[in-house]
């Protein structure tokens, strides 16, 4: 009986199957990620239960079918060379995907980083119940893109004590900012206006993330601030606003006074005459306390403009989008908790500076025809990375592998790609006695063809 | 030996017909395509933009038999006249449907297809279609190419494009239109003036003498300019030797003339094979002979023109197979002696090569500046050539198949012996092709282990390779065991190369998914599924045809 099961996973059969079936599901896999990404085709096919099946019984086959041959012979060496090369790679490619890291890392120019961004998402959370102090209350990895949180079927946080759950996901959402009303007394309030001409027209959020918050936008000709309203401006054409309940305070300085030269208050739906370049200050929508939300939407289809999003809820009233890599706020009575989804960041130990980012073009064109980092790291110093000369450090490999642009089109900041390999060497050795059977194969063919075919 | 001798001997009478001289350098009157101009990342003689761009306009590389050079540099004497010609190639039914025009015709005028309103508003919904980042469809593809043609006729038109002169400091050639008022400019107007004598002369029929004066005149304003344009800096001015034997390479189309030794060869081969005349096999392998040299020739060429082993992108890629297909039949042939394995050889190498003739727009011929991973890496080369000179052989196998297939369907009780050396040769093949192609895996692994930092990572380039390579490797244990006999050899070799296919032209073309993005492309879908689903028919016509007959030899 056991050498009738040794013979059927030892056989031919099983092997060319096995063949089959691993060329049917990769094939597969590559449409997926032609329609999606390559993010989904490892996630549903090449990491999939199935794959992770029909490997198991390829190197079954593979170590049975030398245990059925035993003892060895001579013309035997190039197929047990072949064989075991394979399993090699195979053990070599299983301990990179357990004990490996492969993450990214983007780091600005003249700025340092030392965490690795890892495909691996984990929620988070934190509580006060002091308003400064946070502590972890939570924090555990989930995959949402295969297990995806629906409003029948949430994703509970300790298990709906303390009221947060995620109750939606899209993989490939657009997402924009919307201002919208709250009742939540801390927050602060928003202001919609429009500042036109003939000429010129910006129509604008301004948005305090509580009372007490000034923010401020720059327009060019003029700036805007909303919060407070000081003694004198900072020399440049400007408006100053500060809610007092129903009403917005405003005033106006310009760039050659220093005293408000206007000063008064406006509603929502009024306007006023700013006296610069014929510009009319109105205010288009007020809300007393407002909030910034993301608004998603979904596609069926990754782009370059896509992100993950999931919907978070608190304890049945708030409902918020958070992007990935996002951290949303929610108040109780007796608490506040940020709640953050995203990837796992792992600390390398050492930070990377980047001193100089370098790009050479083809000449006469934008065209990049390579491009470089210069770093610096503690113990070794000044060092270059460029792409195909990755630098080795603490059983790290770091590599240069793109850049990020600036809004004026000049690149602002380096990535790099960051990984470990313990399997590396296994499949290194693999391949070696892999590609010496089959050299083997034709220096010692006449010693018999047909290991197979030898049987009887 | 002896076909290496007649092999000489053609190739020796076939470079005579051309002197030298006239083989290196251009005809009286044509110095001006080796004028060096500055584009797409790099120098080149004016000859090639200039094909390069009548490709992208007009789909050839000569508009009604004349030379491209002469088109372009008319576009921008007389942009007016060219407006109003059938010059610029759509195909695509929904974008000429949007502009209103009849879709029978090939070539439309520039009027008719920029002047309206109709086209600014396609431009608006390209431009919308890309802020969105998503994939462009094919009629997105095509309204893309339509705005690329638009785009370089008016650049060419107004002169901003035909970069000829070095700037004293950075990077950027300064334009015909850019030109400052002095010396350079007053001797590019006196070469565009030659230039107008000389067409005009050939146009009204003038007397011989009058036209080799206006072409010595030509020539002579052409040095000119060129003299002054090296004088405004020396350094940045091309290497003049490499626009030379750019612009003999691209006259002398050396692939050309290899596809036409491989046919010939190939209809002699058939020739000796069914007549059984052996004698004939000496002049067949001096064609093929003469035919692999060229070959050689114009890919050493395409080498040193680029600095690089020219298998970068689809188009070298297919001369690569073609010239690895020639090599595996040969040694095969020398070996075994059967015939048809040279002949299928042949045939395959002198079949891609036309195709890569005669595709320009799927297969682009040009030679481009690479992108910043591939640069100047042992490693890419070794994978890609290991990779794709698998290919070579299965492709060889494929054709063996064929050959197979059309015996079987004669009888294959009259051609036993014929099939079995079929079949044999066909093992043969895909042998070697594994042999190539598992290490050629490996070794794209320890480029891309070295490049981006894993070893594997199921990109489809490399998954669809390992597939082929899976396809193959079950073929040859099946044939271990014997379920694959000699018929399921030959269906094997052939609809097996259909995962070739897949890994070598669909990832990058039908798929366009990956980290190959360099490579990807678009166009002739509808042919390549075509073959394959041809040939799929073809195996299961053979299937039924043997099947009934066996049938009926048991009753």
């Amino acid at each position: 009986m056991s050498n009738k099961v040794l013979k059927f996973l030892a056989s031919i059969k099983l092997a060319v199957l096995v063949i089959i079936s691993i060329a049917t599901l990769t094939a597969i896999g590559t449409f997926v990620e032609s329609k999606y990404d390559a993010a989904a085709a490892k996630k549903l096919v090449y990491d999939s239960i199935y794959m992770n099946i029909v490997m198991g019984i390829f190197a079954i086959n593979l170590i049975a079918v030398m245990v059925d041959r035993w003892p060895w012979k001579l013309r035997h060496i190039s197929f047990i060379f072949a064989h075991v090369g394979i399993l090699c790679i195979m053990a070599g490619q299983l301990i990179t995907n357990q004990f490996g890291i492969d993450g990214s890392m983007r780091v600005g120019i003249g700025d340092e980083n030392r965490f690795v961004s890892l495909p691996q998402t984990d929620v988070t959370v934190y509580a006060s119940y002091d308003g400064t102090n946070y502590s972890k209350i939570f924090e555990k990895e989930v995959d949402f893109f295969k297990a995806a949180p629906t409003p029948d079927k949430p994703y509970n946080i300790y298990k709906d004590q303390i009221g947060i759950r995620f109750t939606n996901y899209y993989p490939y959402a657009v997402a924009s900012r919307e201002t919208v009303a709250s009742d939540n007394p801390k927050l602060g309030s928003g202001i919609r206006f429009q500042i036109s001409n003939g000429q010129a027209n910006f129509i604008e959020w301004l948005v305090q993330r509580n009372p007490t918050h000034v923010v401020s936008i720059d327009l060019g000709p003029l700036k805007v601030h909303l919060g407070t309203i000081p003694l004198a401006g900072t020399g440049a054409n400007e408006i100053y606003m500060k809610v007092d309940g129903d009403k917005i305070k405003y005033a106006l300085f310009s760039k050659d006074a220093i005293d408000p030269k206007k000063e008064g208050t406006i509603a929502e739906g009024q306007a006023i005459p700013t006296g610069w370049m014929g510009l009319e200050l109105r205010i288009l929508r007020y809300l007393p306390k407002a909030e910034e939300k993301w608004k998603v939407e979904q596609r069926s289809q990754p782009t370059p403009l896509t992100t993950e999003a999931v919907e978070v809820e608190f304890q049945g009233k708030t409902k918020h989008w958070m992007l990935v890599n996002d951290t949303v706020k929610f108040f109780a009575d007796d608490a506040a908790f940020f709640v953050s989804y995203g990837n796992r960041r792992f600390d390398i130990g050492f930070p990377i500076f980047l001193n100089q980012f370098h790009m050479e073009k083809y000449q006469g064109t934008s065209r990049a025809m390579s491009y470089k980092s210069v770093v610096t790291i503690k113990d070794i110093g000044e060092h270059e990375i460029s792409m195909n000369e990755p630098l080795k450090h603490n059983g790290l490999t770091i590599y240069q592998a793109s850049f990020q642009d600036g809004p004026m089109g000049q690149p602002v900041a380096s990535v790099f790609s960051i990984n470990k390999d313990p399997g590396r060497w296994l499949k290194y050795l693999g391949s070696l006695i892999m590609t010496l059977g089959i050299i083997f194969l034709f220096y010692f063919k006449r010693l018999g063809t047909g290991t197979h075919a030898k049987k009887s | 030996m002896k076909a290496l001798l007649i092999g000489l001997f053609l190739l020796s009478s076939l470079t005579s017909s051309f002197s030298y001289a006239g083989l290196m350098s251009e005809k009286e009157g044509e110095a001006l395509r080796s004028l060096p101009v500055q584009a797409d990342g790099r120098i080149k003689p004016f000859d090639s933009f200039a094909r390069e761009m009548l490709e992208l306009v007009y789909g050839k590389q000569k508009y009604e038999k004349r030379d491209a050079y002469e088109i372009i540099l008319t576009w921008m004497l007389a942009p007016q006249t060219w407006q109003a010609k059938e010059l610029f190639e759509v195909r695509n039914f929904e974008v000429l449907n949007r502009l209103g025009l009849d879709s029978q015709k090939r070539y439309y005028k520039g009027e008719e297809l920029f002047s309206g309103a109709k086209f600014s508003e396609l431009r608006a919904e390209l431009a919308a279609k890309r802020e969105t980042k998503e994939k462009l469809t094919p009629y997105f593809q095509a309204l893309s190419r339509l705005e690329n043609q638009y785009f370089v006729f008016s650049e060419i038109a107004t002169g901003r494009m035909i970069r000829v002169l070095p700037p004293k400091e950075g990077n950027t050639w300064i334009s015909v239109a850019d030109m400052q008022q002095g010396p350079a400019q007053e001797k590019f107007l006196d070469l565009t003036k030659s230039f107008i004598t000389l067409i005009g002369a050939m146009a009204e029929g003038r007397a011989e003498s009058e036209i080799k004066t206006a072409r010595q005149d030509l020539d002579s304003k052409v040095t000119a300019f060129q003299e002054l344009a090296r004088a405004e800096n020396p350094e940045k001015y091309a290497d003049q030797n490499k626009i030379d034997v750019e612009s003999f390479y691209n006259r002398f189309h050396p692939f050309k003339w290899a596809y036409i030794f491989y046919l010939l060869g190939a209809v002699v081969i058939l020739f000796s094979w069914i007549t059984s005349k052996h004698k004939v096999m000496n002049p067949a392998w001096g064609l093929v002979i003469v035919g692999f040299v060229l070959h050689t020739l114009g890919f050493g060429l395409r080498s040193y023109l680029m600095d690089r082993a020219p298998v970068t992108n689809m188009y070298e890629t297919v001369v690569w197979v073609a010239w690895g297909s020639i090599v595996f039949a040969a040694v095969l042939e020398k070996i075994y002696k059967f015939k048809f394995i040279l002949m299928a050889g042949a045939l395959i190498a002198s079949f891609g090569m036309i195709i890569a003739d005669t595709a320009p727009v799927v297969l682009d011929p040009s030679l481009q500046p690479l992108e910043p991973v591939l640069r100047s890496n042992y490693w890419l080369t070794i994978h890609v050539m290991t990779i794709t000179v698998s290919y070579a052989a299965f492709f060889l196998a494929f054709a063996l198949g064929d050959i197979g297939l059309i015996y079987f369907l004669k009888g294959e009780n009259e051609h036993k012996d014929k099939i079995k050396a079929i079949v044999m040769s066909i093992y043969r093949s895909i042998q070697i092709g594994v042999v190539f192609l598992a290490p050629g895996i490996i070794l794209g692994g320890i480029w891309a282990d070295y490049s981006w930092g894993r070893f594997w990572g199921w990109d489809p380039k490399e998954t669809w390779a390992l597939i082929a390579l899976l396809g193959y490797l079950a073929v040859i244990h099946g044939r271990l065991v014997g379920w694959v006999r000699d018929f399921g050899m030959v269906a094997c070799g052939v609809l097996t190369f259909s995962l070739v296919i897949m890994a070598w032209y669909g990832v990058n073309f039908v798929l366009g998914a990956g980290l190959h993005s360099y490579g990807f492309g678009a166009g002739g879908v509808e042919y390549v599924s075509g073959f394959v689903v041809a040939h799929l028919l073809l195996v299961v016509y053979t299937t039924v045809i043997r099947n009934s007959r066996l049938k009926t030899a048991k009753v």
